[in-house]
């Protein structure tokens, strides 16, 4: 209850009925659709996207095939593994798959020279315009024509601090902080109607606010371009990229995934205690060889035939872990 | 939700149902939020009753996904299982806050 008298105290300020119907619900309307028409406009320019040429796809594709040579070896046995490795180091050190093999020898023109380049330069700022313009325009037009007066109490407090921010070209000292001008209000549709372009546009939406702020913070650096193009702007030199892609392929270890697996399914299953997995583990770093010789198949087979399995490995395993519980 | 029988031990993950995945979680909490303003700006709650009642909302959400959709396992549709309770939650806040400015101002401030 007294919650509700301060309330009511607070709220001495009566706001007429036509800044609601011409301000508040305007602003909201007009940015939603705003965001919708740059999503269309958005769509409209990038049209379908460009087909890369033979050779650079060639050139992608042999860089992610060493990548997933890298993360998914184990499913390959270990001589299908090193005769991959070998083969695509090889060939990423001559550099067969460069789309342009001797890039690295020619010295490098001017970049602004190349029509590729300047290409997707032109495509990066024309979506950053595309970006920056539409919220400029509605930031302009509600700064000319709806300030000046409070349009919106916030539901929450702010500190003092905001009360140059929201309340511009409002000149009154004591007035409470919630108490909002329209570019405020504008602000909090800018951030607030992202999911309502999320329920609208679907996901993936090009009436993103935050990559607005991120156009407006990277403007003028030709941010955006290419996907080939090095923090610099500069195009990258694949050659170099494809040596240490080299290099990470020479320092990755084969590991058979299926090492040790008839074990591994008689632990799942509880055929066998869990503690074999642990021992076996330790009996690998030690050298696994003498540790498995050392169980001989007469005691073993008396044992197995609970398990369901009469593999060398299991049996071993089995017989150590029964050792130790 | 389009959910893959996967093992929960190994890494298999297909990147394609994960990203599904999140994308279905952001459409559930934004619409959830966007009507949890609206319920909040039509109470007429402030200050912190307010961002207390998103929170206990989105919370009451996650437990629904967790349950429902996910079956009390979140582990094979989710990298991380505790996205299920987490994902989302801050973004839909700004929206929560725009619905609820904008309701709590057409009723309560406006007469």
């Amino acid at each position: 209850m007294g919650a509700w008298t301060v309330l009511q105290e607070r709220q001495a300020m009566l706001l007429d009925p036509a800044i609601r119907d011409w301000v508040l619900i305007p602003i909201m309307i007009v940015m939603v659709l705003v965001g919708i028409v740059r999503h269309q406009v958005t769509v409209l320019l990038n049209g379908t996207p460009k087909k890369a040429d033979l050779k650079s796809a060639r050139e992608t594709k042999a860089l992610q095939r060493g990548g997933i040579l890298r993360a998914h070896g184990t499913h390959l046995p270990e001589h299908a593994f090193e005769a991959r490795k070998t083969f695509l180091s090889d060939a990423f050190e001559k550099g067969t798959y460069e789309k342009d093999p001797n890039a690295s020898s020619k010295p490098k023109g001017n970049v602004m020279q190349d029509p590729a380049y300047v290409e997707t330069m032109m495509d990066g700022m024309k979506k950053n315009m595309m970006n920056i313009i539409p919220q400029t325009v509605i930031m302009a037009w509600i700064n000319f024509f709806f300030s000046g007066f409070v349009l919106i109490k916030l539901p929450f407090p702010l500190t003092i601090r905001f009360k140059s921010m929201l309340q511009r070209g409002i000149e009154t000292s004591d007035m409470d902080v919630s108490w909002v001008s329209s570019l405020s209000w504008y602000f909090l549709n800018l951030f607030g109607l992202q999911s309502v372009f999320t329920l609208i546009l679907g996901s993936g939406h090009a009436a993103d606010a935050m990559r607005d702020m991120q156009a407006m913070s990277t403007m003028g650096m030709g941010a955006a371009a290419g996907p080939q193009m090095g923090p610099t702007g500069q195009p990258a030199d694949m050659h170099k990229i494809f040596l240490s892609e080299k290099e990470n392929l020479d320092l990755t270890e084969h590991e058979w995934g299926l090492e040790n697996v008839e074990m591994r399914v008689l632990v799942k299953y509880g055929k066998l205690p869990r503690s074999v997995l642990v021992d076996y583990k330790k009996a690998k770093s030690l050298g696994s060889a003498s540790s498995q010789s050392a169980s001989s198949p007469s005691s073993a087979s008396a044992q197995i035939a609970a398990a369901a399995s009469s593999s060398p490995a299991v049996t071993a395993g089995k017989k150590k872990g029964r050792r130790q519980v | 939700m389009s959910g893959q029988q996967i093992n929960p031990d190994d890494a298999l993950y297909v990147d394609m149902y994960i990203a599904k995945n999140s994308q279905t979680m952001t459409f559930i909490r934004s619409s959830y939020s966007a009507i949890l303003g609206l319920a909040a700006g039509t109470l007429g709650l402030t200050n912190w009753s307010g961002f207390i009642f998103y929170f206990l909302g989105s919370a009451f959400l996650s437990l629904l996904i967790f349950l429902v959709k996910a079956k009390g396992n979140p582990s094979p549709y989710f990298r991380q299982p505790l996205d299920v309770f987490t994902e989302g939650v801050l973004g839909g806040m700004l929206s929560y806050i725009l619905f609820w400015t904008l309701l709590y101002g057409i009723i309560h401030v406006y007469d």
